[in-house]
């Protein structure tokens, strides 16, 4: 059997994304660097980095995209800990009921929130109208609701996949040498599901920072996140705004990027 | 000893309800005709959504249409792409993975606007915005890296031995993939391709940036949240359809091994 050499076999799929994603990156970079109205066409300009960088509107969202990012991100990583412990050892199909949400795609799970607790929703027709708005709320506790509900089960099947049974039985040791749950959870859990409960934990925040089409839907008016942002950024009749978009398009993609990087060297680190 | 009781089970079937549970009541929000508050219930069921999202001259069809045909090219053309570097990968004959890997999988953490409004620039220049071919390439940057990831768990040293064993009784390379590695492969082929297809499916940030003028599922979905609950419902159950297929396939699969 003659064997194609594996550097050449990898170059078809490796040079289509390298294309298009370096292709991407350099269209934005140049969209962010056309003149705004005052400048010449075909000038170089970094009016649109000013203008965004001086922005409240850029920043007020820039640290509630960081605030959504943070606070969904710990809130899935609890829940999850919790949730695998509680579903472990169970039969599969509680499994697949609790994996639903994995593959529905995020825009799905913002449109089931909104028609449950939304306005006219069904929580408030069983609950007479709630005390609290999560629909488009100035803290973002509806985003973070949806991103909690379509994450924590992903990082829960992530950590139960690495808690087999001779983990049970380690833990089994150590409560009849009197380890209460928490001394478990430290000594005997954390260890195991650490590694994989990080690396899922930096692909949720990288989600959610550039989270686009969920607070489209639940998200509030103001602030917005950064993607949304720069959704209105385009959308204006104003002559800069395409190269305001890409500005800002740019900023979420470089915070993602070294998200990525951090990534790797943690996984560098773990081999 | 640690004890598991009772309590803790129904818990754990009730979360696993009340996760799963609204997205199989989403299919009867979208017969819902009329509600008014504060009814508990609604007061009547009907088709009228449906006819909406079914209608000729509606965004819906050629929304469906559209994210279906992107999804199946793109799914098709990944999986022709991923092949080589799949096998590569899953036979460990790379030196340095890694790099591939990260190379591979780094656009898809990514936010989809920024890529897909970066590739639109260049979409512009060359004629090729709102069509369904730039769609794909943009669904590509997404799409490939999972497909090939997934492709490469089913390739290893059983799956070479297989064909070697094939090889040395004869069989040429049409018979050998045909008899041998697509069988042998098969659930990872499968699950890369409903992966791929779900991914494609559900991408709203480069489907709007780069097919402003085309329909798309998920960007047809969603004005009508706030417009029209009981539309947005029928179109979220379609939405959904891929989705519950790819999970009963996942757990048929997950049975069987």
């Amino acid at each position: 059997m003659r064997r194609v050499p594996a550097a050449v076999a990898v170059l078809p799929a490796c040079m289509i994304i390298v294309a298009l994603f370096g292709g991407a990156l350099v269209g934005a970079v140049r969209t962010s660097l056309e003149p705004g109205p005052a400048g010449l066409a075909g000038e170089v300009s970094l009016d649109a980095w000013r203008a965004i960088l001086t922005d409240p509107a850029f920043l007020d969202s820039l640290l509630f995209t960081s605030w959504i990012t943070l606070a969904s991100t710990a809130i899935s990583m609890i829940v999850a800990v919790g949730l695998a412990h509680l579903i472990r050892g169970r039969r599969r199909a509680l499994w697949a009921l609790f994996g639903l949400p994995v593959p529905v795609p995020h825009l799905l799970v913002a449109v089931v929130v909104v028609l449950w607790i939304g306005p006219a929703g069904v929580v408030d027709r069983l609950a007479g109208a709630l005390p609290f708005e999560l629909i488009r709320d100035r803290a973002g506790l509806g985003i973070m609701l949806v991103y909690v509900l379509k994450e924590a089960p992903f990082l829960t099947l992530l950590i139960v996949a690495v808690l087999g049974p001779e983990v049970r039985a380690r833990e089994e040791a150590a409560a009849t040498m009197g380890a209460g749950p928490l001394q478990r959870l430290r000594w005997v859990v954390w260890p195991r599901i650490a590694a994989p409960l990080s690396f899922g934990s930096l692909i949720v925040a990288a989600f959610v920072f550039g989270s686009f089409e969920v607070p489209l839907v639940v998200g509030p008016t103001y602030p917005k996140t950064l993607a949304v942002l720069a959704l209105d950024a385009a959308r204006t009749s104003e002559l800069d705004g395409q190269a305001r978009s890409a500005s800002i398009l740019l900023v979420t993609a470089a915070v993602t990027i070294v998200c990525a990087l951090l990534l790797v060297r943690r996984a560098r680190a773990d081999e | 000893m640690i004890r598991r009781t009772r309590l803790a089970r129904i818990g754990a079937w009730a979360v696993a309800l009340a996760v799963s549970v609204p997205f199989v009541i989403l299919l009867l929000q979208s017969f819902v005709e009329s509600w008014r508050a504060p009814a508990v219930l609604p007061q009547r069921f009907g088709l009228r959504a449906w006819s909406i999202v079914l209608a000729e001259g509606t965004a819906a069809r050629p929304a469906l249409v559209n994210s279906a045909l992107v999804a199946l090219a793109t799914t098709t053309i990944a999986l022709f792409l991923a092949w080589p570097a799949a096998r590569a990968l899953g036979e460990s004959r790379l030196r340095r993975p890694t790099l591939v890997v990260v190379v591979m999988t780094l656009p898809v953490l990514v936010p989809p606007y920024a890529v897909g409004t970066g590739l639109a620039e260049w979409f512009i220049r060359l004629g090729l915005v709102d069509s369904l071919f730039a769609l794909i390439l943009a669904h590509m940057v997404y799409v490939l890296p999972y497909v090939v990831l997934l492709l490469a768990s089913g390739f290893g040293r059983e799956v070479e031995s297989l064909e070697e064993a094939a090889c040395a009784m004869g069989a040429g390379t049409v018979h050998r993939l045909r008899l041998v590695t697509i069988p042998a492969i098969a659930p990872s082929l499968a699950l890369a391709a409903l992966m791929g297809f779900l991914v494609s499916w559900g991408q709203y940030g480069t489907s709007l940036s780069v097919g402003g003028g085309i329909a798309m599922l998920p960007v047809v979905l969603v004005p009508f949240v706030q417009a029209d609950p009981p539309v947005a419902a029928a179109l979220g159950s379609l939405f959904l359809a891929p989705a519950v297929f790819a999970l009963i396939v996942a757990s048929r699969q997950d049975r069987m091994n």
